[in-house]
């Protein structure tokens, strides 16, 4: 039998009647967090750990003369103040581009950068001396318009840059001019996205502790404890292997401690690499908020046409991104906006220009959906605006124009297969009584309340982009009384890969029992699975633990065929039970240790590295994701003309996302993402003051939805689109239902009030200023 | 655990006599009730204090009685007690349907009525039935007991008549009967929420005319307010859309109200309209 990683996926792919995956299987921590047993990084805290907190700048935009530490210091219980100065190694953390210092250098760039380390005993002293770190500064002009800074060059963001455009995307494909001109109907428009804050429940925090193992070791929020090695390792100037990153549990993270992870974690090696004691440091909420990168706002320009026959021939867009002071993963996050702008549809002709600029603000970051939310607000409302001009049905339009097998993408990609879009959306159209209801709630548009209906679709390309390498990979090993211990780099911040499908595909493929399989999941003890961020967690994180536990299983087989004198395909391993030609022979503990005994290594890996194809970066063209995800939400709304309130009052998804591992766990991804996508869409928002401070830095200034707010969530219709190289054909999920929200939840309003939405938040009081005229 | 709890002194009296004279002589101290405004508050810095005088073992502090022509609420009654009162539910109904829209059940175990009052904040949720229903406030303090009504209550933004050593001992309700009433809390989210806009109304009508009526509002201006002059248009009128109309624009005229992270002046003004004509329609059963 093989041990080729290819031919293990193909086997699994096509494997015939699962028994453990496609089951709602019980998480393996949902006990310990009910009983609130379950350990955050603060639980590892002991007497006589030191505490440090991060001290920020207080002005958007200065040059620093020096920083005085001294007052700080003269607090009693306050035993170091440490800057960039007290970096050994290197200062320098960009992730996409080397712009951004792990503690501020020369300049300040947004009011919450971090400019010191305080360490002490006290977390009164600590909050004492936050305050008094007394930078000297010169005050530059702080530039808090992405409109307003991609003009200026007089003043910088980052001088060495000579532009405060951080970073340029496009694509060219076709001929636009030649693309309108064959269009009967052209629409256009501004759209206009904001910041989102992540408010996971746990902020930031990361527990060093020096000298554990002859190392440092670090307990972090983080959602890549390699990535966090890496950093740390480069900021004290040690080898990676002097450092060990653990992600306990975590408490949330939605990609901002993909961000600011590996940043606090470093932070806190520092302090502990100074004191040569442990030390926790710790974000506070207003911290937290101040300090880590949020959701790209966005200005993005629209043009699109179609023929009269319902055919889209061609989009304009330019997309803008406020990326904040550091470009961050911005670039990124850019990318994919521009590699989604069109929607998952065809279209032959496109030009989109992306440009992520630098204000004077905090930076924007990865958070679920990262740079596709906005893109799809835009995209499907033009969608929706051009099926109005033709006199077609929405979803009629919708899938005229969509992606089918064997589709080209906008960037000339060819889909070859695993793209069940289509079917899903006609699935959904008649689940949702689409057709009916578009046009009642139409009709019945008068009174104070109106209903209103709207569709939105969304793709997410699965894994890095274009060639950028991306691999799986884990550690098996199982132990001689039959239990399998898993190593993965994955972390477990609430979305369950670890906790359910991980679980699921090991017993799935040794055959043994499920209670059996133990996850290790979020160190750097285990081989580098990439980051837990991009819907991965599973979709890429347990390719690597299926090829691991496909190579045993392959190994007992042999083993096994050998023994009973039988060919292979005699041999059944299921539930915990060999049964030999359809006999059972003998228990899973029973045959582990007769392995042991006659030499089968019961011990493995599974790397396996992603094919990729080739991209052109200048147009924009060529492979640019290896797969799709697809999901498509009709949303039902009711606004009160009287007042502006939005009530969302029902919601049904249908999603294309491979194999469905864990149904339960799918499920609560999508509430999950249905909830924060409204939240988003109606009623989160940030606030920045003139020098760019947030001014809802709390809980209660700054609301996210409470269960009172939570619609009607339908159970979600499921296409089965299998992904050739995804476990078990499974693609990505986490981040899909959040994408097409905001744009699902404005079609509505706008079908609802008959005025298209063009910006969000809908608050009532934006709403309320559309329909103001519409009195009676 | 790294967090420490608050570094201060701490008093619980078993008497208002003991808890007056804790306020007098030691220096700096702060009556606590639920703590739900106060512990924010200090951890912020917006309140400082170096002690605190819990009130919630004071006997004559809790509770719910009725009186025959009137209600008597303990200051340090708990919200959900409110809530859950048969007295408040039959002789107060609009200070119930407020009461029942604050904060969670966790939060109005905790929360006292009192506090709600004494903390002053615009929004606060339990002062535009109060003010409707003209509640009277007795404060005993070092001096002795006065009543103040509650329409006197809050003398400026954050600021009520209470003077040094002074506490709220109970709020008094004289049984009216009036043919309806409305509360309204627009808020930025369904529950839990602070309001950028509320309104209550109290009407009573013989035939087609408004004998009397009592508008409140809350969030639109330094403290939570009647709207006397649409009040005064009103009382004696006969009932037309015109006419409540009429009133919704005055009050909207009487407003004074601020843009913040919840919502603009003018949003607040156009709410303060509409809720308005809202409530009395719902008051009147008027559609
Ligand atoms: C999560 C949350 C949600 C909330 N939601 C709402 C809401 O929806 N609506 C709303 O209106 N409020 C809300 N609040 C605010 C708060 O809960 C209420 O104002 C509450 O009623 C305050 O009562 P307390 O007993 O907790 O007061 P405390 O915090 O104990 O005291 C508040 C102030 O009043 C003074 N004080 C208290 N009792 C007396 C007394 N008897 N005599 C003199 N002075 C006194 C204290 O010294 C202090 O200055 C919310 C608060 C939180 C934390």
């Amino acid at each position: 039998m093989s041990e080729d990683p290819r031919t293990i996926i193909q086997r699994w792919l096509s494997a015939e009647g699962y028994i453990v995956v496609g089951r709602s299987v019980e998480r393996a921590d949902s006990l310990d967090k009910a009983l609130g047993l379950a350990k955050f990084v603060e639980d590892f805290f002991e007497e006589g750990y030191l505490l440090a907190r991060v001290a920020i700048s207080r002005v958007p935009h200065a040059r620093i003369l020096n920083i005085d530490t001294e007052p700080a210091l003269r607090i009693p219980g306050i035993l170091k103040v440490l800057t960039y100065l007290d970096v050994p190694g290197e200062n320098q953390v960009g992730y996409a581009i080397p712009d951004q210092p792990l503690l501020a250098e020369g300049k300040v760039r947004y009011f919450g950068e971090p400019l010191a380390i305080v360490v002490g005993r006290d977390p009164d002293a600590l909050a004492r001396a936050v305050e008094e770190v007394r930078p000297r500064y010169e005050p530059l002009p702080a530039l808090l318009d992405p409109l307003e800074a991609m003009e200026r060059t007089d003043v910088l963001v980052h001088e060495e840059f000579g532009s405060n455009v951080a970073f340029r995307t496009r694509v060219r494909k076709g001929n636009v001019e030649e693309g309108f001109s064959k269009a009967d109907v052209v629409v256009e428009n501004t759209y206009r996205t904001h910041h989102q804050e992540h408010l996971y429940l746990e902020p930031e925090a990361a527990l060093a502790i020096p000298d554990l193992e002859n190392r440092v070791t670090v307990l972090a929020t983080i959602q890549y404890p390699h990535l966090g090695q890496k950093i740390i390792a480069k900021v004290l100037g040690l080898p990676a292997g002097m450092v060990k990153v653990v992600a306990p549990y975590i408490g949330g993270g939605f990609g901002g401690k993909d961000d600011e992870g590996p940043l606090v974690a470093a932070r806190a090696a520092l302090a502990a690499y100074h004191l040569r004691r442990p030390v926790l440091l710790f974000y506070t909420r207003e911290d937290s908020i101040q300090i880590h990168p949020k959701r790209e706002a966005t200005v993005i320009r629209y043009k699109s046409g179609a023929t009269r026959d319902g055919k889209l021939m061609a989009i304009d867009v330019t997309i803008i991104h406020d990326t904040g002071a550091y470009a961050n993963r911005g670039p990124f996050i850019l990318w994919r906006a521009t590699m989604h702008a069109s929607g998952p549809y065809v279209v032959p002709h496109a030009k989109i220009d992306g440009y992520c600029v630098y204000t004077n603000k905090v930076p924007q970051g990865s958070f679920r959906g990262f740079g596709n939310p906005s893109i799809q607000f835009a995209a499907e409302a033009q969608m929706d605006l051009l099926a109005e001009e033709l006199g077609m049905d929405p979803v009629e339009f919708r899938l005229l124009n969509m992606l089918r097998p064997g589709s080209t993408t906008l960037t000339d990609q060819v889909l070859t297969s695993s793209v069940g879009v289509h079917e899903a959306l006609r699935k959904l159209a008649d689940y949702s009584g689409w057709w009916v209801k578009r046009r009642q709630y139409r009709v019945e548009r008068t009174g104070r309340f109106r209903r209103g209906i709207g569709v939105a679709v969304a793709w997410h390309g699965n894994s890095t982009s274009r060639a950028v390498p991306d691999w799986s990979n884990a550690y098996m090993q199982v132990a001689r009384d039959g239990s399998v211990v898993v190593y993965t780099g994955i972390v477990e911040m609430g979305q369950g890969s670890p906790s359910s499908s991980h679980r699921q595909i090991v017993a799935e493929v040794l055959g043994c029992p499920l209670e059996k399989v133990k996850i290790v999941f979020g160190t750097t003890e285990a081989p580098d699975a990439g980051a837990t961020h991009a819907s991965r967690g599973t979709s890429v994180g347990a390719i690597g633990i299926l090829v691991a536990a496909g190579r045993i299983r392959s190994r007992l087989e042999s083993f096994l065929s050998e023994y009973f004198n039988v060919p292979l395909e005699g041999i059944q391993i299921r539930d915990g039970k060999v049964y030999v030609r359809g006999e059972p022979k003998m228990s899973w503990e029973e045959l582990v240790t007769l392995a042991y005994s006659r030499g089968v290594d019961l011990s493995s890996t599974g790397y396996f590295f992603l094919p990729k194809g080739t991209f052109q970066e200048d147009i924009g063209r060529g492979f640019a994701y290896p797969a799709y995800s697809f999901i498509a939400v009709v949303t039902e709304v009711e606004v009160d003309t009287y007042t502006g309130r939005v009530r969302v009052l029902r919601v049904y998804p249908a999603l294309a996302a491979g194999r469905i591992i864990n149904p339960e766990a799918v499920k609560t991804q999508i509430e999950g993402a249905v909830i924060q996508g409204l939240g988003y869409t109606l009623m989160e928002r940030l606030i920045f003051d003139h020098n760019g401070r947030i001014v809802n830095d709390n809980l209660t200034d700054y609301v996210i939805p409470t269960s009172l707010d939570v619609p009607e969530i339908e159970e979600t219709i499921f296409v089965e689109d299998l992904w050739e190289y995804g476990p078990l054909g499974a693609k990505g999920v986490g981040e899909m239902a959040l994408i097409p929200m905001p744009a699902s939840i404005a079609n509505a309003v706008s079908h609802a009030i008959g005025i298209r939405v063009t910006e969000l938040p809908l608050t009532p009081e934006k709403v309320y200023s559309l329909v103001k005229h519409l009195e009676r | 655990m790294y967090y420490r709890v608050l570094q201060i002194k701490y008093f619980k009296p078993r008497t208002l006599e003991e808890a007056i004279e804790l306020l007098t002589k030691v220096r700096n101290s702060r009556v606590l009730a639920g703590g739900t405004d106060l512990l924010v508050d200090l951890k912020t810095g917006r309140v400082s204090a170096e002690a605190l005088v819990d009130v919630g073992a004071i006997r004559e502090l809790r509770g719910i009685e009725d009186l025959g022509d009137r209600i008597r609420i303990g200051a340090a009654t708990k919200l959900q007690e409110l809530v859950e009162s048969d007295v408040i539910a039959r002789e107060l109904p609009l200070l119930r349907k407020a009461v029942e829209s604050m904060g969670s059940w966790q939060i109005r175990n905790l929360a006292t009525v009192g506090g709600n009052l004494c903390n002053a904040s615009p929004a606060a949720d339990t002062a535009p039935p109060l003010l409707a229903y003209e509640a009277e406030l007795i404060i005993v303090g070092p001096r002795g007991t006065r009543v103040v009504p509650v329409t006197k209550f809050f003398t400026s933004y954050r600021r009520v008549a209470l003077e040094e050593g002074e506490i709220l001992k109970e709020i008094v309700v004289r049984k009216s009967t009036w043919s309806g009433w409305s509360y309204i809390k627009l808020g930025r989210r369904s529950g839990f929420t602070l309001s950028i806009v509320s309104v209550a109304v109290l009407a009573s009508t013989r035939g087609e005319v408004l004998e009397d009526v009592r508008i409140a509002l809350g969030s639109v201006a330094p403290t939570p307010i009647r709207a006397y002059k649409a009040e005064e248009y009103l009382r004696g009128r006969e009932v037309g859309l015109g006419v409540l109309e009429r009133a919704a624009e005055i009050a909207k005229e009487e407003v004074s109200p601020i843009d913040d992270v919840r919502a603009s002046a003018w949003y607040r003004r156009e709410m303060v309209y509409r809720l308005t004509l809202d409530a009395l329609k719902t008051s009147l059963r008027w559609s």
